[in-house]
């Protein structure tokens, strides 16, 4: 779980077989109003590659340590959430593709005969 | 029915193994314990996550009542369900067929002169007597011929302004001529004028009976509220506004006149008050509008008097007032909620512009200003009036339908802000029952996609849906009032 709030941030390291990249992108994108994460860099310096994937919560200037954690402990739920979502568009995605070309197969998207007063 | 002895396991238990597919569908908390799914097509099922993780995990017993649920709504299909690939085809192609049907709602901007100087005015209006900001009979006769040129089946033309009635003299030759043409074309045409009311006469409420033309007029609730809001010189704007709306009853019918109104800061404590003064003046609906950052509004700073989580606050109020009034027998509706339980329920959804994907600009809606600009949205030619013209898609003088509607930066903001391909918008389960809205981001983020985590549309979106879902799940008494709104 997340460690103590130093500098405005928290350290965090991700398990990349637990979570996929996709999923560590958009949670850090949909809460970017509350922390900005910073991936794969400790200290200004590149991380390195395999499974652990260290972030670094990094806050507004006078955020408190109790708020900071509960931003964290929302990171963490939403990871879950967003790791699901991958989940499920991994089962859906083909079906969807051709839901949408079965519901659009006879469309004749270009509307003829219909032509305006000058000639459109 | 006799209990099961505690030693044996449910029937859940002895089920045989599931064997079913997922289909598309997207989720979203909607409290700690509970979450909203939805389908491709805007139906829903409320269930906690423990059930999510065994749905999305295809280890649902068939004999759970989820199941069934889940089944009936396509959010599943097993081999006895194969049609529902089928059925399901066809509700999106049915929920999408606006979209080839194009634009509807035509908006003619007869005039940008107002008597009145509202603080929150969303178009910067001009003086009365500037007459140069009156839309000529020339760009009005172009306008309908790209009015005639959209193949939609039914056509609405607003008249806006500034006030549009100081202009009543193109109004008129508008109607008359849309008619003639009508006449060969014979599509679903109505008029509509939106008017603060004060220059209506006896003449104008003639001629609004004999075409049945329709009134929109503005009331933001009791007199010292409306006209502190609404100041017009050496009158008040609320007598004026009541009058016209009582003419126009006697004249054409009640149903010929409707009010809308603006939350200013000084209505936030009022919102019973304001509802109560709907009621009383015999309207059986009321749209409990937020500001818009456009015009008067940014300029006078207006629009920072508030923040979306105070208009928040103001709406779940009003809205618990409203089902309160319901209970008592008094009928009258909210809009905003209206339109979501629409999309929610309805299988075609709603036609409102600001809620459609992909955006309503221009396919929606297009607006045809004072000076014979085109524009793709409303509140794009407000937007233009503060010197940001990215809505504008030319002129009358020199486009056809076809041109503006093969518009290049058109077809670029409606694919970049199509929420399904956003990000966040993508996976919220919220994305069928919401739309893009690319003039809002574009003018508070100056982006048409705008990052939906800083984003007051999305937060307003987001709270009203979750209330709306919360209502219907736990409030047996409010959704039966709910779903008579459809």
């Amino acid at each position: 779980m997340a460690a103590a709030l130093t500098d405005g941030a928290i350290q965090v390291v991700l398990d990349l077989r637990v979570y996929r990249l996709t999923a560590i992108q958009k949670t850090a994108y949909r809460l970017a109003d509350r922390v900005t994460v910073v991936l794969g860099v400790i200290a200004g310096e590149l991380a390195p590659g395999g499974d652990q994937l260290p972030a670094t919560l990094q806050f507004k200037p006078g955020t408190s340590e109790p708020a900071a954690r509960e931003v964290a402990r929302q990171f963490y739920q939403e990871l879950l959430d967003q790791e699901l979502r991958e989940q499920i568009a991994d089962q859906t995605n083909a079906v969807r593709t051709l839901i949408l070309a079965h519901a659009f197969s006879n469309a004749d998207l270009i509307k003829r005969g219909d032509r305006g007063e000058r000639g459109e | 029915m006799t209990e099961l002895h505690p030693r044996f396991a449910g029937r859940a238990a002895f089920a045989p193994p599931a064997d079913y597919r997922l289909l598309p569908c997207r989720f979203l908390a909607l409290d700690d314990h509970r979450v909203v799914v939805t389908n491709e097509v805007g139906e829903h099922v409320v269930m906690t996550r423990d059930q999510l993780r065994t749905f999305a995990g295809r280890t649902l017993a068939t004999c759970e009542p989820l199941y069934r649920e889940l089944k009936a709504k396509h959010f599943l299909f097993d081999d006895e369900s194969r049609a529902a690939l089928d059925l399901l085809a066809l509700k999106v192609r049915t929920r999408r067929a606006a979209v080839a049907r194009l634009t509807g709602l035509h908006i003619f901007v007869v005039t940008l002169r107002c008597d009145h100087s509202c603080h929150y005015c969303q178009v910067s209006r001009q003086t009365e007597d500037k007459t140069r900001f009156d839309m000529t009979p020339a760009h009005a006769d172009r306008a309908l011929e790209l009015v005639f040129a959209s193949p939609s089946p039914a056509i609405k033309i607003e008249f806006q302004g500034g006030e549009s009635l100081l202009n009543f003299a193109l109004i008129r030759h508008v109607v008359i001529e849309a008619e003639r043409r009508n006449a060969s074309h014979r599509r679903d045409l109505q008029f509509v004028i939106a008017s603060n009311l004060t220059q209506i006469d006896d003449e104008i409420l003639e001629f609004a009976r004999d075409h049945r033309i329709y009134f929109s007029t503005s009331l933001d609730g009791p007199q010292d509220l409306h006209d502190a809001n609404r100041p017009l010189r050496g009158a008040s704007s609320y007598r004026a506004a009541l009058d016209g709306v009582a003419r126009i009853r006697a004249k054409l019918g009640p149903e010929f006149v409707s009010a809308l109104m603006t939350t200013t800061p000084a209505s936030l404590p009022r919102v019973t008050e304001i509802i109560d003064e709907y009621v009383r003046l015999g309207f059986h609906s009321i749209f409990l509008r937020s500001l818009s950052p456009y015009g008067f509004a940014v300029r006078t700073r207006l629009v920072r008097g508030y923040d979306i989580t105070d208009w928040l606050a103001f709406y779940r109020r009003g809205l618990a007032h409203i089902l309160e009034l319901n209970r008592r027998g008094v009928r009258i509706r909210e809009e905003l909620t209206a339109l979501l339980l629409g999309k929610m329920f309805s299988p075609s959804g709603t036609a409102y512009v600001d809620l459609q994907s992909p955006a309503g600009i221009a396919i929606g809606a297009l607006v045809y200003n004072y000076d014979g600009k085109i524009y793709a949205s409303d509140e794009g030619r407000m937007l233009a009036e503060m010197g940001d013209h990215s809505f504008c898609l030319g002129s009358l003088d020199d486009q056809t339908f076809a041109s503006v509607m093969t518009n290049d930066t058109l077809h670029g903001m409606l694919e970049d802000s199509l929420p399904e391909s956003a990000p966040m918008c993508s996976d919220c389960a919220f994305l069928p029952w919401c739309g893009a809205d690319p003039t809002f981001h574009q003018a508070t983020q100056r982006d048409v996609v705008g990052h939906k985590a800083f984003s007051a549309f999305c937060a307003k979106q987001m709270a009203v849906l979750r209330h709306l879902v919360t209502l219907l799940e736990d409030d047996p008494e409010a959704a039966r009032i709910l779903r008579s709104w459809i």
